[in-house]
């Protein structure tokens, strides 16, 4: 555990920080908590995605997962994905969370930043658009109520390309 | 000629008060760093602090012990802080401090008893930091390092023709180096309980125009920080001072320097538009103030709000 602890500092100080516009976003894979599917984001490459980091203790969290739940039931395409990234060092957190507020898109855990650290996030939540290409276009620091139309108006920009 | 005396015998009585307790303060300059902005930023965040923090400064004490004043004095400063915090990028900051002070001396039972008021511009502080460790969902520990410099831009000369002592005065009138560390270890993974551990170095090698310099301080702060809700936490702490004797022409002053142990609660409030409104005091625990006598901090407490954008 001190060891797995010490490599995760380390990783974070080498690491680079807010990955921002431009920089092609890290790959992953993992497997859906609700489903079992096996998600990988190369699979998504020539889509949207949208990716999402939260965590059950995180307040704002329970304002944009639901609002992003709704983006994804009224506007559903093959041009554009939600992937959620659940953080919680203990997943059954997450999974009580999941509880109360019903996603059905994919959701995965990572409990120990190997998503997390390479996007550099600090506090949550933290969303990444990635276009089809691979490339982080734009980042989403907090969450406040309404937030998901701009959100959803940068999707169809990138789509409509 | 009897006219240039009597003026002569009045100035005397007006500043006699002023030099017979000259350099006496242990306020060892404005007390600046508790108004720094220190706030974690990523790279284009900029937050603004305004500070205003009232000290009393009436204690007579005798190295650990409070005596009686006799002189009936009263002495207090009140100083109001502009700071500033910008992310350079998401490891390097540039923190900066810009200070407004007044000073106020009260002699009750002297055979003139007098009031004396200093104001104007104070110290101003600019420290670049370097956070190589971040609290994030992944790491409980952050580590921030900085190194700045306290510059002499402010009010010096109060008191005209004959200028009050130095700790009248609303600036130093001389640079300082500042180095500065802080660790903050996080409890929970949603960093709701955090141990803050805090240290503050003043070099003050450069003396002022008057050949004074006050002493090297070194002040260690350790904070518990509660948060309740998104709203509201409070925090409790104890901060260790050190400072070494003023020098004026290379010699030490005496009644000045010593070492203070003070209890330092604080409330945040955090609005929704992002403002923060925090309160925090200081109570003295212990000191032992070098010398035969000095006055020094009673209490004090500071009232800020800090925006961030």
């Amino acid at each position: 555990m001190a060891s797995k602890s010490l490599v995760t500092v380390c990783l974070l100080m080498i690491a680079g920080f807010g990955l921002r516009a431009q920089d092609l976003a890290p790959g992953f894979s993992g497997i859906d908590l609700q489903t079992g599917d096996q998600i990988n984001l190369a699979d998504y490459r020539g889509r949207v995605v949208y990716l999402d980091f939260w965590a059950s203790w995180c307040l704002p969290c329970l304002v944009s997962l639901p609002a992003y739940q709704q983006l994804h039931a009224d506007h559903q395409s093959d041009d554009w994905i939600i992937v959620a990234v659940n953080v919680d060092e203990d997943t059954r957190d997450g999974l009580d969370f999941l509880e109360g507020v019903s996603v059905t898109y994919p959701v995965i855990a990572d409990t120990e930043g190997e998503i997390g650290i390479p996007y550099g996030i600090r506090s949550l939540p933290v969303s990444f658009l990635i276009d089809q290409q691979g490339m982080i276009v734009r980042r989403y620091r907090g969450f406040e109520s309404g937030d998901e139309v701009e959100i959803f108006a940068d999707i169809q920009e990138l789509v409509n390309n | 000629m009897t006219q240039t005396y009597r003026l002569a015998a009045l100035l005397l009585l007006m500043v006699l008060p002023d030099l017979a307790l000259a350099a006496t303060c242990s306020c060892a300059g404005t007390p600046l760093m508790g108004a720094l902005n220190t706030s974690t930023t990523e790279q284009g965040d900029l937050y603004f602090s305004l500070t205003s923090e009232f000290h009393e400064i009436s204690d007579l004490v005798q190295g650990r012990k409070q005596i009686d004043d006799e002189t009936g004095r009263e002495r207090s400063s009140l100083s109001q802080a502009l700071a500033f915090s910008y992310g350079l990028s998401d490891r390097w900051a540039l923190s900066g401090l810009f200070t407004y002070i007044e000073h106020e001396r009260e002699v009750r039972s002297s055979f003139f008893g007098s009031k004396q008021r200093t104001s104007g511009l104070g110290d101003s502080v600019l420290m670049l930091r370097y956070t190589p460790l971040y609290i994030t969902p992944f790491s409980r520990h952050e580590l921030s390092l900085g190194m700045g410099a306290r510059l002499p831009i402010g009010k010096d000369d109060a008191g005209g023709l004959i200028r009050f002592s130095e700790d009248m005065q609303p600036g130093t009138g001389a640079a300082g180096a500042i180095l500065w560390g802080q660790h903050r270890l996080a409890f929970n993974q949603a960093a709701t309980r955090t141990l803050t551990s805090s240290i503050f170095y003043t070099r003050n090698n450069w003396e002022n125009e008057r050949d004074y310099a006050f002493g090297h301080q070194l002040v260690a702060g350790v904070d518990f920080i509660q948060n309740l809700n998104t709203r509201f936490s409070y925090a409790a702490g104890l901060r260790y001072q050190h400072t070494t004797s003023d020098r004026r022409l290379g010699f030490e002053v005496p009644n000045t320097g010593g070492q203070w142990l003070d209890f330092t609660p604080a409330f945040n409030y955090s609005l929704d538009n992002g403002l923060d409104i925090n309160l925090s005091g200081r109570i003295p625990l212990d000191r032992k103030l070098d010398g035969a006598i000095q006055f020094t901090t009673s209490y004090s407490y500071a009232l800020s709000l800090t925006y961030g954008f």
